[in-house]
């Protein structure tokens, strides 16, 4: 650190650029230990009111709806003939979509050394965990018979069958555990550090706790190494699997014969989309950690709401790009049924939920995001954050619904209303995750400490001439 | 019949569109073989029919030319079809023997992907467990299975009677004979519109009417292959 | 399994056999015990066998057609219902009525058992009381109403009558004034000289002239005019026979037509007339000749219909058909001039046959020259009600139909049946008739009875075809006949000893047995037993050669005149329900789950009416509507219906019902209610001479559809229904 050479006329430049970027304004090791610590212990009534109140609405409108569904059969969802599929396929690639954003900002930008991710690669690496622990439930609310799912997995039984390697179905039920492994691994290897720290500064069931999940980690050199070629070498294997991941639940509908559905774009158009609403999910998150758990202003600032913005902006643009290209070539082409289906988009019945989709991902970020000084305000972000997910989850509902309603028949075509229990579960799942994240935000170190403070030792202020610039120094 | 092989049938279907007058005969009939149940007002309305066979009404022309066209569709049984390979369980599948689309209902865990694929829109499910008030249940088929809630169903091209049949046949060391196998929406039939038979029999009635110039598969294009043939009926004009 | 151990498994069978004996002879098990040989059931009847199925040969009862079933049956219940491919009527096939009859069989609303004022009772009381009632009632104060099928109960009931000295049954129904069955046969008497309902030989038709005639839905023998209507279509290599259909409202049989011309409801009679014309113009006769003194320009512009298109017909006629039938039915008979459109209508057969054309029309002859008894008349019916209404009936056995919902309230029959002292039914569910009858007795259904029906219309030869019991009785029911005939013994004397049969079976026989003599039949047999046997076994008795002999007619030159109407703005067309007719099986829940094959709507009553009619009142697919007529008003649910003259609605029959059954009560509205009692100029209701009006109430029900709204008429977003419901007809 090289403040001490920094002469004291540019002390107002300094204090600014230190206020500005986290990795500038290193505090010690202690310190930065210790405000993580105080967060994660900060168990205070509100706190307990808001956890037992997302839990109970959790227990009563995602299990209760599901057991109630279960037991008396799928008919109370809203789906019929011929859209069978409905808001739990919606919800379903909604989820895994906001489950990108954890390894997309964890694993991608680390590869490519994007270093405003460093505070926050764990508050996303979470939300990937949880997004999934809730978009995994959806493969098995949506089944008829629920209480048969495991004969999707492949294993010697007396059926002497094996599930059908043919089915997308089957892909889907593959790459999602497949994910929720990685993902989790890959959030817990840079999670061994900080919970060594958390062991070494807490008491009682906590000690006991973090003994056991810190695996006996001392530090040593061996060990950091370890460490690191590890994540390196998770953070390289988890992209293929997160494209992997949000293509295949693409090919549930790509590969279908239906209209609407079967486009070749519909790989990466999901894969950006879905980083679309990770990305922004990640701001809303970074927003409620920053307003409600402690110290976290210090961790989490507008440099990184402005970055995550910027971010968006692009994505949106990619976004908008894959859906522009689906839409214009599926027009262009002139085939029957799909005239209707685009018809009922843009002028149906389909259109409030279409029109939604169009403002909510491209029309506002694209008008807002430009902007520096609105990037940088952490609630604009958030807000961002509501709106573009709601515009993605229009953008599934479009797919999934919008494309069923119509097909080559229209003796038979339909319309789909979602029912109460439909609704109850899906607001169940977000429930369900703010109920997770919370438990989590008290049990392990939300910020990555040593990532911070390696962030620390790596970058500086030099003077050059009048003038005060940063420095990064390469660490590997 | 020399040329032909007992352990190989492919039945088609085939529906003179000409002859159908769409009395719903085959539609009742496919019911109460089937064991396929009522859902009531409320639930047709949603539509959720169990139907496995619906004749499709299309209207022609404008007043007062207006015209109307029926078309019986159900599971075309189609040779490369769409919903059997996006099962995951192999609930839905093809048997090699009968060259049918087999749907095994105690397999089925209800993903539904088998109905969103099946372009001809021929595929039911148990939305609810539905009953038969007793004594109604007595006339349940009990060589049919009755479906429970969240599994798929389908016509089935009356494979009961198919087996039936084919044991017969096999019992009496000789093909199944022409005509010997009708489903219950051909037995019914007032105008004979629906005539099942074996492909593989050149002699088969299938095979004299299929080749009439009127025959066409529906939705053909798709490559669907199906095995339901239908003859278009030509109106005359005055 | 080896050998050896299938023999220890059996031995050990064996010693516990013996233990348990031993052990039952020990126990002094009773001294009956010894009589009762106790064996392995290895020679199980057929019917018992499990997994066998047996089938049994019977005779179709959901309508009075006459259809030969063959019912399938495992361990003793009836499974599904198939057509007997032998029967001269339907030759295998079944109706979607018929294949839902199961339902009726096995529903679970039927009536448990014998009541008096809605208390059980036993039968012996039951039987007690009837024989009460048939020996302290003045005879002329008895009535019997009895339904058109089945014809072996008609005939007991007639001859039981006689006996008493009471007035001799009506046979009554909505389904035979619907289809004016009397009005046909009287013009088939006029026109062919033969007073019996013509069958119109369609299958080898080159041109089938149709004026309102249901013939594919629910008219007089619809599965024998499927069948001909197939052969007719594609039957014979080469010929494709062409069905010209004239009807106000796209019937199924229209939707089936080649060219369905919508006329002017009542001027079905004229266009007959002036298409005749035409056809004998076309094939080089001078006006005059003893036709039709009709001017076709007049008439096609009074008719509403192109006369270019009466052309064409009249010259495909003349040109290149062979053979021509024309068929009056439907709403075309149920005009205040039905009478005259009928014979109108039968002369144009004539009229082919005098150009030299073949046509079809021939007559199914009686059995050994029986004919069943004719439905009665309207003004039997009203001359009934009068009497009741009066007082002056005492007894009134109901069987078979179900008049309190089957008669329009105009006629009065629900008021005057209150004025009568003791109402016997004996319907086998619990319908609104029964619901106010004083003793229930209700008789089994079709599938658990003996009986056998006179085939009237379709067969082309005599044919008898036969009921048998294919199940065991479901519920606590008897056989109405039998019920009737133990009355009759414990009355004893004179009337004993005029009906002089121990049960219902023993009638049959005893009314079969002339048969024994016929040697045409498909079987014969002199021993009673045997010739039983094959009867029950063949499902009847019919000839073993077709017996057509198309009728020869004079041509008529009746006076059709215009048709007079109500009072009212619209046309109203009612028709019996293509699946449920006339709704004395809806409570059968596949058929009211079964689409209508037009409309695609289950469950419910719909009006038909035209799009142009809808956008001018202003009403939607979906709304509830009062339909008003001068006799009665009722609530159905708008269809908007691209196959309806705009100055006309339709609405089906068979819903409506006030009892019957879980799924029919309460559902939909029965449009019997807005017709009046006046007649056709024959004998028959004039149900099309009602003109109705229209007003929007302002709610909405969805009609449950298997069509989809959007998918087929291009518009599905309803818009919202207005507050102010008041937008009905301006007058």
């Amino acid at each position: 650190m090289q403040e001490t050479t920094l002469p004291a006329e540019l002390h107002e430049r300094v204090e600014e650029l230190r206020e500005e970027h986290l990795l500038l304004d290193p505090r010690p090791r202690e310190e930065m230990n210790r405000m993580v610590l105080e967060a994660m212990e900060d168990v205070n009534r509100e706190y307990i009111i808001v956890m037992t109140i997302l839990g109970l609405v959790t227990a009563v409108t995602l299990f209760g709806a599901w057991g109630y569904l279960m037991s008396k059969g799928l008919g109370l969802a809203g789906i019929r003939r011929p859209i069978y599929w409905g808001l739990f396929i919606v919800s379903f690639v909604f989820w895994i979509g906001i489950s990108h954003a954890g390894t997309f900002v964890s694993a991608i930008l680390r590869v490519f050394k994007a270093e405003f991710r460093r505070p926050f690669t764990r508050a996303a690496e979470l939300m990937t965990t949880f997004a999934l622990a809730g978009a995994g439930l959806y493969p098995l609310i949506h089944l008829g018979r629920t209480w048969r799912f495991y004969w999707m997995i492949p294993y010697p039984n007396q059926r002497w069958l094996w599930p059908n390697f043919r089915s997308p179905l089957v892909w889907d039920f593959l790459a999602i555990n497949t994910y929720l492994l990685g993902s989790t691994m890959y959030l817990f290897l840079p999670l061994i550090p900080d919970l060594a720290m958390a062991r070494d500064k807490s008491k009682g069931w906590r000690k006991v706790l973090y003994t056991i999940l810190s695996f006996g980690w001392r530090g040593t050199e061996e060990e950091w190494r370890h460490l690191q070629k590890a994540i390196q070498i998770f953070a390289w294997a988890i992209i293929p699997v997160m494209f992997s991941v949000h293509t295949i639940v693409s090919w549930d509908f790509a590969v279908a014969m239906k209209l609407g559905w079967h486009s070749t774009i519909f790989g990466p158009y999901f894969i950006v989309g879905a980083i679309l609403s990770g990305i922004s999910a990640v701001g809303f998150i970074l927003y409620m950690i920053r307003i409600s758990v402690k110290n976290m202003r210090y961790f989490i600032r507008p440099e990184h709401f402005d970055a995550l913005g910027k971010l968006l902006l692009i994505i949106s643009m990619g976004w908008a790009y894959f859906f522009f290209n689906e839409f214009l070539l599926e027009w262009y082409g002139g085939e029957h049924t799909v005239q209707e289906i685009l018809r009922y988009y843009t002028t149906g019945d389909m259109a409030p939920v279409w029109w939604t989709m169009v403002i909510c991902n491209i029309l506002i970020p694209w008008l807002v995001l430009w902007n520096k000084n609105w990037r940088r305000k952490p609630w604009v972000m958030a807000l961002m954050g509501i709106i573009v997910n709601i515009g993605m989850y229009a953008e599934r509902y479009v797919i999934v619904v919008g494309a069923l309603s119509r097909n080559r028949i229209p003796f038979d075509w339909g319309w789909y209303k979602p029912s109460l229990v439909e609704i109850s579960i899906a607001l169940g799942t977000f429930t369900l995750f703010f109920f997770l994240y919370g438990l989590a935000s008290r049990l392990i170190p939300l910020i990555p400490v040593w990532e911070v403070e390696e962030g620390h030792h790596a970058h500086g202020l030099k003077r050059i001439g009048k003038g005060v610039v940063k420095t990064v120094a390469e660490l590997e | 019949m020399a040329e032909m092989d007992p352990q190989h049938t492919k039945w088609v279907m085939v529906i003179d569109l000409d002859r159908c007058n769409g009395c719903g005969a085959c539609v009742t009939a496919c019911a109460m073989e089937n064991n396929v149940a009522f859902t009531g007002e409320e639930e047709n309305a949603y539509g959720r029919g169990m139907h496995w066979l619906r004749i499709v009404r299309y209207w022609v022309g404008e007043w007062p030319n207006v015209q109307v066209r029926f078309m019986p569709m159900l599971c075309q049984q189609c040779s490369n079809a769409p919903c059997e390979p996006v099962c995951p369980v192999f609930a839905t599948m093809h048997s090699e023997a009968q060259e049918l689309n087999i749907q095994v209902y105690n397999r089925c865990i209800g993903t539904r992907y088998c109905a969103n694929n099946c372009p001809y829109i021929a595929r039911t499910f148990n939305w609810f467990d539905y009953e038969w008030p007793e004594p109604l249940n007595f006339h349940l088929n009990p060589d049919v299975t009755v479906r429970r809630r969240g599994i798929m169903e389908k016509c089935t091209f009356c494979i009961q009677r198919i087996r039936a049949a084919e044991e017969e046949a096999r019992m009496e060391g000789r093909p199944v004979r022409d005509g010997e196998v009708q489903p219950a929406c051909a037995q019914a039939c007032p105008t004979e519109a629906i005539v099942f038979g074996n492909w593989q029999d050149p002699n088969s009635k299938v095979r004299e009417l299929a080749e009439s110039q009127r025959g066409f598969r529906f939705l053909e294009e798709l490559g669907t292959e199906p095995k339901v043939i239908y003859l278009s009926s030509q109106k005359h004009e005055f | 399994m080896s050998q050896e151990q299938r023999l220890t498994r059996r031995d050990v069978l064996k010693l516990a056999g013996l233990g348990g004996a031993v052990a039952a002879v020990l126990s002094g098990c009773g001294p009956t015990a010894k009589y009762v040989r106790r064996q392995p059931y290895y020679d199980m009847p057929e019917y018992a066998r499990p997994g066998a199925s047996v089938y049994f040969a019977t005779t179709c009862r959901e309508c009075p057609a006459g259809c030969g079933l063959v019912v399938r049956t495992v361990e003793g219940r009836a499974i599904k219902i198939e057509g007997n491919p032998n029967h001269p009527v339907n030759k295998g096939a079944t109706c979607a009525r018929g294949q839902a009859a199961l339902e009726t069989l096995y529903n679970p609303d039927r009536a448990k058992g014998p009541t008096r004022q809605g208390k059980p009772i036993t039968w012996d009381e039951a039987i007690t009381a009837l024989a009460d009632l048939l020996q302290n009632t003045p005879p002329e104060s008895m009535a019997f109403l009895l339904g058109l099928a089945p014809d072996h109960l008609a005939e007991l009931v007639y001859e039981i009558t006689q006996a008493l000295g009471a007035p001799p049954p009506l046979r009554v129904g909505a389904l035979a004034f619907m289809e004016a069955r009397n009005t046909l046969a009287g013009a088939a008497e006029r026109v062919f000289g033969t007073k019996a309902l013509p069958t119109f030989d369609i299958a080898d038709a080159d041109l089938v002239l149709s004026f309102g005639a249901n013939f594919m839905e629910t008219w007089l023998s619809p599965v024998y005019y499927g069948k001909a209507y197939g052969a007719m279509r594609r039957g014979r290599p080469g010929r494709r026979g062409i069905l010209v259909h004239f009807e106000p409202r796209m019937s199924m049989t229209a939707a089936n037509a080649d060219l369905w011309l919508p006329i002017k409801p009542g001027t079905e009679g004229l266009v007959a007339q002036a298409l005749g014309y035409l056809v004998a113009e076309a094939m080089g006769r001078e006006p005059g000749e003893g036709l039709f003194q009709v001017d076709p320009a007049q008439i096609a512009q009074q008719a509403e219909v192109s006369l270019e298109k009466l052309e064409k017909v009249a010259r495909y006629i003349a040109n290149e058909a062979e053979k021509v039938v024309a068929i009056p039915g439907g709403v075309a008979l149920g005009q205040s001039n039905g009478f005259a459109i009928a014979q109108a209508v039968l002369s144009l057969n004539a009229l082919f046959q005098e150009l030299g054309k073949e046509t079809g029309v021939f007559f199914t002859p009686p059995v050994n020259g029986e004919a069943p008894l004719a439905p009665a008349t309207l003004a039997d019916i009203q001359d009934l009600i009068g009497r009741m209404q009066a007082g002056k009936v005492k007894v009134l056995f109901v069987h078979g139909v179900n008049p309190v919902y089957e008669f329009p309230p105009s006629w009065g029959f629900a008021e005057a049946l209150k004025k009568v002292g003791t109402v016997v039914s004996f319907a086998s569910f619990v319908d609104e008739t029964a619901a106010q009858a004083h003793l229930h007795l209700p008789d089994h259904t079709f599938l658990e009875s003996w009986g056998y029906q006179r085939v009237q219309v379709g067969a082309d030869r005599e044919t008898l075809s036969a009921f048998q019991p294919v199940v065991v009785p479901v519920f606590d029911t008897k056989a109405t006949a039998d019920v009737l005939l133990a009355a009759v013994q414990q009355v004893g004397g004179a009337l004993a000893e005029a009906v002089p049969y121990k049960n219902e079976v023993e009638f049959i026989q005893k009314k079969v047995a002339a048969l024994r003599e016929r040697t045409d039949g498909i079987y014969a047999h002199p021993h009673p037993q045997v010739f039983w046997n094959l009867f029950l076994q063949h499902g009847g008795w019919w000839t073993e050669q077709s017996q057509k002999e198309l009728a020869r007619g004079s041509v008529l030159n009746v006076q059709v005149g215009e048709a007079d109407f109500d009072q009212g703005d619209l046309y109203l067309v009612v028709f019996p329900h293509p699946i449920l007719a006339e709704g004395a099986s809806a409570n059968n829940p596949w058929l009211q789950e079964t689409p209508d094959p037009t409309t695609t709507v289950m469950w419910n009553t719909w009006v038909e009416v035209h799009p142009e009619t809808a956008a001018r009142l202003g009403l939607q697919n979906d709304d509830v509507v009062e339909i008003a007529s001068p006799y009665g008003a009722i609530q159905a649910v708008v269809y908007v219906y691209p196959g309806i003259r705009p100055d006309t609605l339709a609405v089906p029959m068979g819903q409506g019902h006030t009892a019957l059954g879980r799924w029919a009560r309460g559902r939909g509205a029965n449009p019997l209610a807005l017709l009046g009692p006046e007649a056709n100029g024959a004998s028959d209701p004039a149900f099309a001479r009602v003109r109705v009006r229209v007003r929007r109430l302002g709610t909405r029900r969805q009609l449950a559809r298997k069509e989809n709204v959007v998918g087929v008429y291009g518009d599905g977003r309803y818009e919202p229904v207005e507050a102010k419901a008041e937008s009905g007809m301006k007058e």
